[in-house]
């Protein structure tokens, strides 16, 4: 009985080869890349915009004749936000379709498993997700997170900002209400180590846990007492329960920074109403009308592609697309596009993308750093450093509206 | 009976042995790893939630145990000269899990089926919460990386592989000796009726706790070379509500209290679930899929497939046999109803 | 002082939410011994009914649970019929939790192609009202979904014990034979139950949907969540599991304020554990019969 189902599963599985080859050598005509995305649950809304940014990029190589010649195809697979399931997509994805690349997973949670079957069959690693410190304590020397700063210090750009300000003008209290997962809660300690030693005093530092439907008692604690600046670790629907709740509390400070959620041209308007956004500040590596190489013609397919407009791209497309843009300089500065020239290759020297100029030390994580964004006017608009700002930042948040 | 039995479990190991060596290819043996791993899981689920008739939905709480003591014994600032090292640790925390299981059962089994099942999956969002609130000792949300396993490529998978399938046979031999011995008997006096059990004499305490820590023992054990294989383990993911739901769809869908069942029922699952996933991940038809398969299995075989297939088999038996009276047959139908006896292949 | 007596609030608002989540599942449980793993993706399915009535015919999603009512129970019914009436009594507490958690799934894969996975939220008018009482504030969406909750519950035991369906329904639970014999069918009063149960997750979508903001994933923390309720007030129960919803919003708000809302659900489950290990039916279960 065993052996037959056994068979029988075997048979289920084989069956499967059929459908679908992959390009096996270099041989062939086509360049296939393999991701694995978190298509259904939690992380299904960016793991969907990164599908955008792949297949955009594919499409964009292709119209230009392909890569080195070679028509690119994007095979996406779904892993369920599960380790388990990451497993088989990867292995499978190499050693079944013999891809000739992988990009990363999203969620995020899965780096570190997917990047180590990568490196274990000698495959380079792009990945636009997944920047915590204990990703690039894995050491995987084939592993590039493609943004421009690691996760921890995706925020030090507003603590940059704040202690630009003139003593006066600068808050003297804090709260940090953090989600507490790898890529939120390191952002806000980061920025209130730079507070505290600049004098500004902590009032309420707290995490709270993902699965918590209600923020309203996070937040009023939080504003007991009185803080002049909230410091969000923030992930995404989490941000958004916390600007409700602080509404319904009626409490606005005067600085709010959020390290994402906030970020997202699209979801973060909708849910919490266009009018609550004022003066809210977030980090962004990507924004509408970045003078970086290959954003405008980014903004304009993918407008074309997918509608909408410019300032409603998700800064997860541009993550993902960068990763073809890395690609493509590989290959036009080596001739090659396999694994162990991408790896050797990046490794050195900077890389101009639409995220601007990346590079990265043995582990990976990159040496740059993002751009503060702050919501003025209903658009998402950069605003420090200064050399790339299209607009001086709102000194003090205004009030709720609505 | 016994000789049969014997013969089969042979037949057994030697599949086991040999599949991997039948189909190397890296993408069949990894997703054969995680069929054995699930069997293997439904089988030790099956010591408790099947022979004694306890519905456990907290073993997911020793299968986090087992992968975060891996991983925080073998952490990934560690390297490991011996590849085999972590596999080695496993009885032991099979012995500290199965300790730690005599009182948490002990308490849990004063409760009986629904609340025990909820008091079970309680206990698990309890190990959870401590797994992402210790955060000195367990890293909390950051999670924590395992040592890499320093195998050879071409052969990687085989040593989880092999180290999934022994734990496999351990928890079958483990359901086949509960069967055959006087345990077996206890504990089935314990699933049909635990007071009328205590009543004739049975240790209903002793024997119910005995399954339990050796279940939640083996699942530990199966924690600890998930987490070294897929080499980083979260909270969420190590103390994962669904290993739990897996484990038990699997020995219900195969048919619980029997050996065999929750084999059969991880060996259809696992696969179909990855490869659905694999396939139709990308058009969003994976759930729909997955759970018309599990709706229609459900509706048309809702004992689960071996107790069904045995059944409509005995049914053929009698209608065949010289006596066709509806009554004689309905009489007969009943009976297989009551005793899962005849269930167990 | 001050934050602590502003969580009991939102606690106490919350609670009828849960309450009224919660309501359904423990009646389906009463009259039929099903756990219900598929209630959660019935509140998410209805909040997206509610969604579509509300951004694409403007209708105010409290007047929503109007129609969004019966069309749940016509649903539910249909689901006992095709998957949970084949169930043998013997162990269908046990096996219905897999078929209902199978629905739970084909609901949640049906949502997310039909609807896409982004999270929505139902942007009502009046989503960040609050009022200001006595220096505490009270959020408008949570007040009138309690009322709603309330409201809604209170229907529902009147239907239980003041018509003739009820007095079947609860014959049913007591002793299906006798209530037989006395001419109700069982069956029917199986589907119908079912049906009740299932539509009340109408009103519980019409909630959820304008306080969080839900996609189709958003069932599996609401499993826990509910069950957790049924069982805190004892399995069947409908007064129980309004007081237990009340303990829940309550405790987790309070702990969340007086300590760290990383530890709420620790509290909870230790709270709810202590009181299975003295009162093994839940607060207000009876041991066997006459649960409504």
């Amino acid at each position: 009985m065993k052996v037959s189902a056994l068979a029988c599963a075997a048979g289920l599985v084989l069956a499967g080869c059929g459908g679908s080859h992959g390009s096996a050598g270099g041989a062939s005509k086509t360049l296939t890349i393999g991701v694995s995305l978190s298509l259904t649950g939690d992380f299904a809304d960016p793991g969907k915009a990164a599908q955008r940014g792949y297949q955009l990029w594919a499409d964009h190589i292709n119209a230009a004749g392909g890569l080195l010649g070679k028509k690119v195809t994007i095979k996406v697979v779904d892993d369920l936000s599960s380790p388990t399931q990451v497993v088989t997509n990867y292995t499978n994805l190499i050693t079944r379709d013999h891809v000739d690349l992988v990009f990363g997973p999203f969620s995020s949670l899965l780096t570190a498993p997917a990047g180590q079957i990568a490196k274990r069959f000698g495959f380079s690693f792009l990945e636009p997700a997944g920047g915590g410190p204990k990703v690039f304590a894995e050491h995987l020397n084939n592993l590039f997170f493609v943004q421009p700063a690691p996760v921890v210090a995706s925020g030090q750009v507003f603590a940059d900002y704040i202690l630009s300000l003139p003593a006066a003008q600068r808050p003297k209290t804090a709260a940090y209400p953090s989600l507490d997962d790898p890529f939120s809660a390191p952002i806000a300690d980061a920025i209130r180590a730079r507070f505290e030693a600049a004098g500004i005093k902590t009032v309420y530092q707290g995490l709270y846990p993902a699965e918590a439907p209600d923020l309203t008692p996070v937040m009023a604690k939080a504003i007991a007492g009185n803080p002049d600046v909230i410091v969000s670790g923030s992930q995404s629907t989490d941000a958004y329960q916390q600007v409700k709740a602080l509404i319904q509390l009626k409490y606005s400070p005067k600085f709010m920074f959020m390290s994402n959620g906030a970020n997202s041209p699209v979801e973060f308007p909708d849910k919490v109403g266009a009018n609550n956004t004022a003066g809210i500040f977030s980090a962004g590596d990507w924004f509408d009308g970045s003078p970086e190489p290959g954003s405008a013609q980014f903004t304009t397919e993918y407008t074309k592609k997918y509608g909408g407009t410019g300032q409603q791209i998700d800064t997860n497309s541009a993550e993902a697309y960068a990763c073809g843009q890395l690609l493509e300089q590989v290959a036009a500065k080596t001739g090659k596009v396999d694994n162990a020239t991408i790896i050797s290759t990046l490794h050195s020297g900077a890389w101009p993308t639409l995220l601007g100029s990346l590079s990265w030390d043995a582990d990976g994580s990159p040496k740059g750093t993002f751009h503060l964004v702050q919501w003025i006017d209903h658009q998402l608009l950069p605003v420090f450093p200064a050399a790339t700002a299209k607009h001086t930042p709102l000194l003090t948040k205004p009030a709720w509206n609505g | 009976m016994t000789r049969g039995g014997l013969s089969r479990a042979g037949v057994l190991a030697v599949v086991l042995a040999v599949l991997p060596l039948a189909l190397p290819q890296h993408w069949v043996v990894s997703m054969l790893v995680f069929t054995v791993m699930y069997a293997a899981l439904a089988s030790s689920w099956n010591l408790i939630g099947g022979f004694a008739g306890y519905p456990s939905l907290g073993h997911a709480a020793f299968f986090g145990f087992g992968a975060y003591t891996v991983a925080l014994i073998f952490p990934n600032t560690h390297n490991l000269s011996n590849g085999l090292l972590p596999f080695a640790i496993l009885p032991g925390i099979a012995v500290v899990a199965g300790l730690i299981g005599l009182p948490i059962g002990a308490i849990a089994m004063r409760t009986r089926a629904d609340v025990f099942a909820i008091v079970t999956i309680t206990l698990l969002f309890v190990a959870q919460t401590l797994a992402l609130n210790l955060r000195s000792l367990t890293g909390g949300a950051q999670g924590a990386g395992v040592a890499v396993p320093p195998f050879d490529v071409a052969n990687f998978e085989r040593p989880f592989y092999y180290a999934m399938a022994v734990l496999l046979l351990v928890a079958m031999g483990a359901g086949w000796y509960s069967q055959r011995s006087k345990i077996g008997l206890s504990l089935a006096a314990v699933r049909a009726d635990e007071d009328k059990a205590r009543g004739i004499g049975v240790h209903v305490t002793g024997v119910k706790l005995l399954a339990f820590s050796v279940s939640v023992g083996i699942t530990a054990m199966i924690g600890g070379v998930w987490a070294y294989y897929v080499d980083f383990v979260y909270p969420q993911f190590a103390f994962d509500p669904l290993i739990t739901i897996g484990m038990v769809l699997m020995a219900f869908l195969g048919g619980r209290g029997t050996l065999w069942g929750p084999v059969i029922g991880a060996v259809v699952l696992v696969p179909a679930q990855q490869y659905l996933a694999y396939e139709l991940g990308g058009s969003q038809l994976y759930l729909i899929a997955y759970a018309l398969v599990f709706l229609l299995i459900m509706r048309f075989l809702p004992r689960g497939i071996l107790p069904t297939l045995t059944h409509l088999r005995r049914r053929r038996r009698l209608i065949a046999a010289a006596d066709p009276a509806p009554r004689t047959a309905a009489a007969e139908l009943g009976l297989a109803h009551d005793g899962q006896g005849g269930a167990r292949v | 002082m001050h934050t602590i007596i502003q969580g009991v609030i939102l606690g106490i608002l919350t609670g009828g939410v849960y309450a009224l989540m919660a309501g359904g599942q423990t009646l389906i449980f009463g009259i039929m011994k099903v756990v219900n793993l598929a209630q959660g993706a019935m509140v998410i399915l209805s909040a997206y009914l509610s969604y579509t009535l509300f951004t694409s015919a403007g209708i105010d999603p409290f007047l929503a649970v109007l129609i969004t009512t019966p069309a749940m129970f016509c649903l539910g019914v249909a689901v006992q019929w095709l998957f949970l009436r084949q169930l043998r009594r013997e162990d269908a507490a046990e096996l219905s939790i897999l078929v209902t958690f199978a629905i739970a799934l084909a609901v949640e894969g049906v949502l997310s192609v039909v609807y896409s996975t982004s999270y929505r939220s139902i942007n009502a008018s009046y989503a960040n009202t609050s009022f200001t009482v006595g220096g505490y504030q009270v959020s408008a969406v949570r007040l009138y979904a309690f009322l709603l909750s309330v409201g809604v519950l209170g229907l529902l035991y009147l239907l239980l014990h003041r018509t003739r369906f009820g007095r079947a329904v609860r014959a049913t639970v007591q002793n299906p034979e006798a209530a037989r014999l006395l001419g109700v069918e069982p069956a029917r009063i199986r589907a119908l139950g079912f049906g009740l149960g299932t539509a009340t997750a109408a009103a519980a979508g019409s909630v959820f949907g304008l306080i969080y903001p839900f996609n189709a994933g958003s069932h599996y923390d609401l499993i826990s969540q509910l069950l957790s309720v049924v069982v805190l007030g004892g399995l069947g129960s409908l007064g129980g599991a309004v007081v237990a919803g009340v303990i829940i919003g309550v405790s987790s708000s309070v702990v969340a304020v007086a300590w760290s809302p990383t530890w709420s659900q620790f509290t909870f489950f230790v709270v709810l554990l202590a009181v299975l290990l003295i009162r093994p039916r839940g607060l207000f279960g009876t041991v066997l019969r006459g649960a409504l």
